[in-house]
């Protein structure tokens, strides 16, 4: 009788350590097709979220075709077998529903929020969209000028606004991360239907996709609907292709100027990481609050309220499958010339690397996890993706769970450790953003 | 055997129950779901603070709202005041300095902040006293630093500065001047001014005089119940000290008889941002308040909306127009709004008015209503999921008096709108006859087109009128006024006379002093520009043998043709009035305007590249008091002094999109006819 009794103390141990994080209860099933299916029931409000997570995304595609994935994006609201063009957003809005959709270097992700008793009309559309999306040259002109916009949009039109795809194609020699989701609008132009019907028939097929419903469900009838609706959609007839690339280690430093429409110049540093479920990671996105989350965090305390020698600076890692980057960025402030932030920023780096982290800082970094891994969950369109971010990146749905365990095991060494090991000077990229000179050389 | 006999059984019976989904249908949905929310429970301390406790156990997180009531308050001569108010409360207490504070919210993962009639702090459960604690510090014991407001005030000027360049913000600042009143506290603007005469004392007596318990609301929204929560309250707020807070009333703005054309004129814009506006009394109080939120949604909200659908689907005017019917319980204001390019800005318009008009006389159809009302109730569903919602909803039906059950009969009051209600509410509320009609855009490229809708009036960047200015003399023609300013710099010979000069400019970033020479040698049209700051050299410009290389930061690029043409137009020649003539470029006297308050001519200067320069001469005394180009942006010259008998511009702010604050700059030292050397351009 022993042994149980031991075993349950550790229980309760566990459960104290995760006393914050509330437990996502959730069921999953996989159909015959490969669809791996994850429902969330929480009736506290009559809306349902039913979202398809597709293991596609800007890595998956031909490096002379770069931007397909995204391209999706836009294609898989044109419509299907059953649906007219440009019904589908109208269908879901006119039933008091909203959409949307987004790619990354990785996945693809689309969801409906709709009423409750439209789960039904929900799966429906999804399952058009995966068993026959109807592609044609009308709806590839379209969507061709709309992200033409898109891009002057977000990217060109935007201050800064070329920093990923200018990061990525120097962080990355071999790897297909070297190029952002947008990708390239010449590729797009160049493309024919049939390349892009064979991405559909190679990407959106149900042994490459995750489905996954929260909200006011009924969990019988949520999984006999699923079924209704997507047994019929057959299994991928090719492999899917996931490049397996490793991407050499860089020895030296790429350095690099970029002259843009802004007012203000901007210093990039970017840093190799290591694959997203690594247990690294967690030390690293530690790191990245330690030095810039919140108004006390070491570098906006110093570099912004006490130096002012930045507007802002900021720590992001963009944790991806294969390995992302870890990107460093501060805007300078006016009459401050970038090296001089520049060596600021890296001081600091320095301090981190050499002297560590101290134990009321460590115990803060734990509060701030908490709380964001808390706050995580706090809508059901949060809860559904992460439900199927947990199942496609960790294998496992139930990480949803253990999130903050995880976070637990990182201790304050580690933080010193990967701030040796990943933020080292030879091998980043570091990048000016420069006002274009033509103009400002011309004040007077 | 018998187990594969059921498992078999079970396999054909899921073929036979799944195959059978008709594709061709839509799956109708199931019925409606009951739509409910709890009331919040709710008592009040002796100090009148009215508490809403929303429970909602889905995360460990606790969230606490303090929200002011008071009356709207015209700012005046101090506009910009309560926009600093928040954050000098956050600037630290009589307890914690503001980095102690800082750090004491990071170290629980909580949230705090402040704003003029709000306060808010948010954390885990087990961190609520924590937060409690930190915000009642904020609340009870700011000490309001000197230092803070003057970092804030500095910021506050930076972001005024580049706003002027901001079309939609300066759409605003008209619009709500027009509709309002610049005496109305909604149509007045702050303007960098108002915000220098903001002091601390201003600051403190905001915060004593408003912060006070009887006009404050706390919602509490998250994983507590009431008993906890009314505990929490008697110990953190009973001691908040009540006191009377002044009420104010204004003059309701009025329509105005016809539609009014408002302008302000940016030379650069590429793109006009137009706003249609008026006032329009509208809360929720208001009768009509539900058939007006159908109608606006079927008009400007919906992707497939009246106004979207014709500029961008139909016509392919803009990435998209919008509108929105508001709801005030002063006073509200109607706006149609969009960004489209030059040159169909009044075709814009002209189509806005239509569909507001059209709306007004001809109603909407039942397909639109139906449209329109499952759009906005499963909104409504949707809202719900966020449980400060329901505090917003029971807080409304306190402070604006509305019925118990306005947000509980929500849903049933919207699904019983008609196709008629919806026609009254137009052929109401809409004013097509009696609107604000304010571009921000190229003057000279839209004036014209807009005169269809009434004479546009000029506007300026603070909402203020630009007072049109009458041609002294009709008959003047471009090369007089250039031939007054020659004079007026003491005369042809004096500046013929000139052949080479050295200047040296000084101008103060931000703390940081950037130096600016500049290298003239007028016979073998060579220029040379330096821009130093702290003693480095960021960039130069040389123009010589025909061409212009610009260097910057150990880049050097060699302009085109075209821009060599531009710059040479622009900047080659301390006083380039002397050759326009020569070099053959076009002049044209494009009116009167205003600059700084005086009254100009505006003349612009082409040449045969297409390269433009734009320059204002003061009508009374024939300086030139502005010069506008795209390559150096806008400089205004505010003082000039003689050399040589030659009047040279001493003090000038130049103004350029890559710089975030006008640059005033002085010149510091001014060397006629000194000799140059080759070395000086290189």
């Amino acid at each position: 009788m022993k042994k149980p009794l031991i075993w349950l103390v550790g229980l309760c141990f566990i459960q104290t350590l995760a006393f914050s994080q509330t437990k996502i209860d959730f069921r999953e099933f996989t159909l015959d097709n490969g669809l791996k299916v994850i429902m969330h029931k929480d009736s506290k409000t009559p809306i349902v979220v039913t979202s398809v997570m597709y293991h596609v995304g800007s890595k998956n595609e031909d490096p002379e075709r770069t931007g397909f994935a995204h391209f999706f994006e836009h294609l898989l609201f044109e419509g299907s077998e059953n649906i007219e063009r440009g019904e589908y957003t109208d269908i879901v809005e006119g039933n008091g529903g909203a959409l949307n959709a987004f790619t990354s270097n990785d996945i693809t992700y689309y969801y409906e929020l709709m009423p409750s008793n439209y789960l039904e009309l929900s799966l429906y559309l999804e399952s058009e969209r995966m068993l026959h999306a109807k592609i044609d040259d009308i709806g590839l002109e379209t969507q061709r000028e709309v992200v033409k916009e898109e891009k002057r949009q977000r990217y060109d039109n935007q201050p800064y606004g070329t920093i990923l795809p200018e990061t990525l194609v120097r962080a990355y020699s071999e790897h297909p991360y070297r190029w952002a989701p947008i990708g390239s609008l010449d590729h797009l132009n160049a493309a024919s239907l049939d390349e892009f019907m064979q991405f559909y028939k190679d990407f959106y097929v149900p042994n490459n996709a995750i489905l996954t419903i929260a909200g006011d469900i009924d969990y019988a009838q949520t999984e006999d609907w699923v079924r209704d609706y997507f047994t019929e959609i057959p299994k991928g007839k090719n492999a899917i292709y996931r490049p397996d690339i490793v991407e050499p280690k860089k020895e030296t430093e790429i350095r690099d100027i970029i002259y843009d429409n802004i007012q203000i110049p901007a210093i990039i540093q970017a840093y190799n990481l290591p694959p997203k479920n690594h247990p690294d990671a967690y030390a690293m996105e530690m790191l990245s609050t330690y030095l810039t989350g919140g108004k006390s965090s070491l570098m906006t305390k110093e570099l912004v309220d006490k130096q002012q020698k930045a507007l802002v600076v900021a720590a992001i890692p963009l944790d991806l499958e294969d390995g992302g980057i870890f990107i460093m960025y501060g805007i300078a402030n006016m009459g401050i010339a970038p090296e001089d932030l520049e060596n600021e920023i890296d001081v600091l780096i320095k301090q981190v690397q050499e002297e560590g982290i101290s134990d009321q800082d460590f115990q803060k970094l734990q509060n701030i996890i908490e709380n964001n891994l808390v706050s995580k969950n706090s809508s059901i369109e949060g809860i559904a993706q992460n439900l199927a971010e947990a199942s496609l990146f960790y294998g496992d749905t139930e990480y949803i769970n253990r999130e903050l365990e995880v976070y637990r095991k990182v201790s304050k060494d580690d933080i010193q450790r990967v701030a040796n090991k990943y933020l080292t000077l030879d091998g980043r990229v570091v990048l000016y953003y420069l006002p274009k000179p033509q103009e400002s050389a011309q004040n007077q | 055997m018998k187990t594969l006999y059921i498992s078999l059984f079970a396999v054909l019976f899921s073929f036979g129950a799944h195959a059978q989904v008709d594709r061709s249908v839509l799956p109708p949905p199931g019925p409606a779901p009951k739509i409910e929310f709890t009331d919040p429970a709710t008592f009040t301390l002796d100090n009148g603070l009215k508490v809403f406790v929303v429970p909602n156990d889905k995360l460990p997180r606790v969230a606490f709202y303090l929200i002011l009531d008071r009356d709207p308050l015209f700012e005046g001569d101090i506009a910009g005041l309560t926009g600093f108010v928040g954050d000098m409360m956050m600037a630290g207490t009589t307890s914690r300095t503001k980095d102690q504070l800082d750090e004491e919210i990071d170290f629980v993962g909580a949230s705090l902040g402040a704003g003029s009639t709000s306060l808010s702090g948010s954390s885990l459960k087990k961190h609520q006293e924590k937060i409690l604690d930190l915000m009642t510090d904020v609340l009870y014991n700011p000490v309001f630093p000197q230092e803070e407001l003057d970092k804030l005030k500095k910021q506050t000027l930076t972001s005024l500065a580049s706003s002027k360049d901001d079309p939609d913000y300066l759409a605003g600042v008209i619009s709500n001047a027009l509709v309002f009143g610049r005496e109305h506290p909604y149509g007045e603007t702050m303007t960098a001014e108002t915000v220098e005469q903001v002091t601390l004392e201003d600051v403190k007596e905001y915060y004593q005089t408003y912060y006070k318990p009887n006009i404050a609301y706390l919602a509490i929204v998250g994983d507590i119940d009431a008993t906890e929560a009314k505990a929490l309250v008697d110990k953190y707020f009973a001691s908040w000290e009540k006191g009377d807070v002044p009420k104010f009333e204004y003059e309701q703005p009025e329509l105005p008889t016809e539609n009014q054309v408002a302008l302000l004129d940016r030379s650069s814009a590429v793109q006009s941002v137009i706003n249609i506006a008026f006032p329009v009394e509208m809360h929720l109080t208001n009768p009509d308040y539900m058939a007006t939120r159908v109608m606006n949604f079927i008009l400007g909200e919906g992707f497939n909306s009246r106004l979207n659908g014709n500029l961008r689907e139909t016509k392919g005017y803009t990435y998209g127009a919008r509108s929105s019917f508001g709801s005030d319980k002063l006073i509200a204001r109607f706006s149609a709004s969009t960004s489209v390019r030059n040159e169909v800005t009044d075709s814009s318009v002209y189509e806005m008015i239509h569909e507001i008009r059209n709306l007004q006389v001809n109603g909407i159809t039942e397909e639109e209503l139906k449209m329109a009302k499952a759009n906005l109730s499963g909104r409504f569903g949707r809202s719900l999921e966020n449980p400060n919602t329901i505090a917003t909803f029971a807080i409304n039906i306190d402070r604006y008096d509305l019925p118990e059950d306005f947000y509980s009969s929500y849903l049933q009051r919207l699904d019983a709108l008609t196709v008629s209600d919806i026609n009254e509410a137009a052929a109401k509320y809409l004013k097509p006859d009696s609107m604000y009609i304010t571009v921000v855009g190229n003057g000279s490229a839209v004036k014209e087109g807009l005169s269809q809708f009434g004479e546009a009036t000029m506007y300026n960047y603070k909402g203020e009128e630009v007072q049109e200015i009458q041609l002294s003399d009709d008959n003047k023609t471009a090369s007089e006024v250039i031939a007054d300013y020659l004079t007026a710099v003491g005369g042809v010979s004096a500046v013929e006379n000139i052949k080479t000069a050295k200047l040296e400019m000084s101008a103060e970033v931000q703390g940081n002093k950037l130096d600016m020479t500049a290298i003239y040698d007028t016979e073998n049209q060579r220029l040379t520009q330096k821009v130093i700051v702290m003693g480095n050299e960021v960039s130069k410009t040389i123009v010589k043998d025909g061409k212009a290389t610009v260097s910057s930061r150990g880049k050097s690029q060699t302009l085109t043709d075209e821009q060599y043409e531009d710059v040479k137009m622009a900047s080659l020649w301390l006083i380039p009035e002397l050759y326009y003539e020569t070099m053959g470029y076009t002049l044209v006297l494009d009116g009167a305007t205003e600059v700084e308050g005086k009254a100009t001519y505006k003349i612009i200067i082409s040449n045969p590249t297409g390269g433009q320069v734009v320059n204002y001469y003061s009508i009374e005394n024939g300086l030139k008091l502005r010069s506008e180009n795209k390559l150096s942006g806008d400089t205004t010259f505010t003082e000039y002094k003689e050399f040589d008998g030659v009047m040279v511009p001493v003090k000038m702010s130049i103004k350029n999109p890559m710089l975030p604050v006008p640059l005033e700059t002085e010149v510091t030292q001014v060397e006629l006819n000194v000799p140059v050397v080759d070395q000086d351009f290189n």
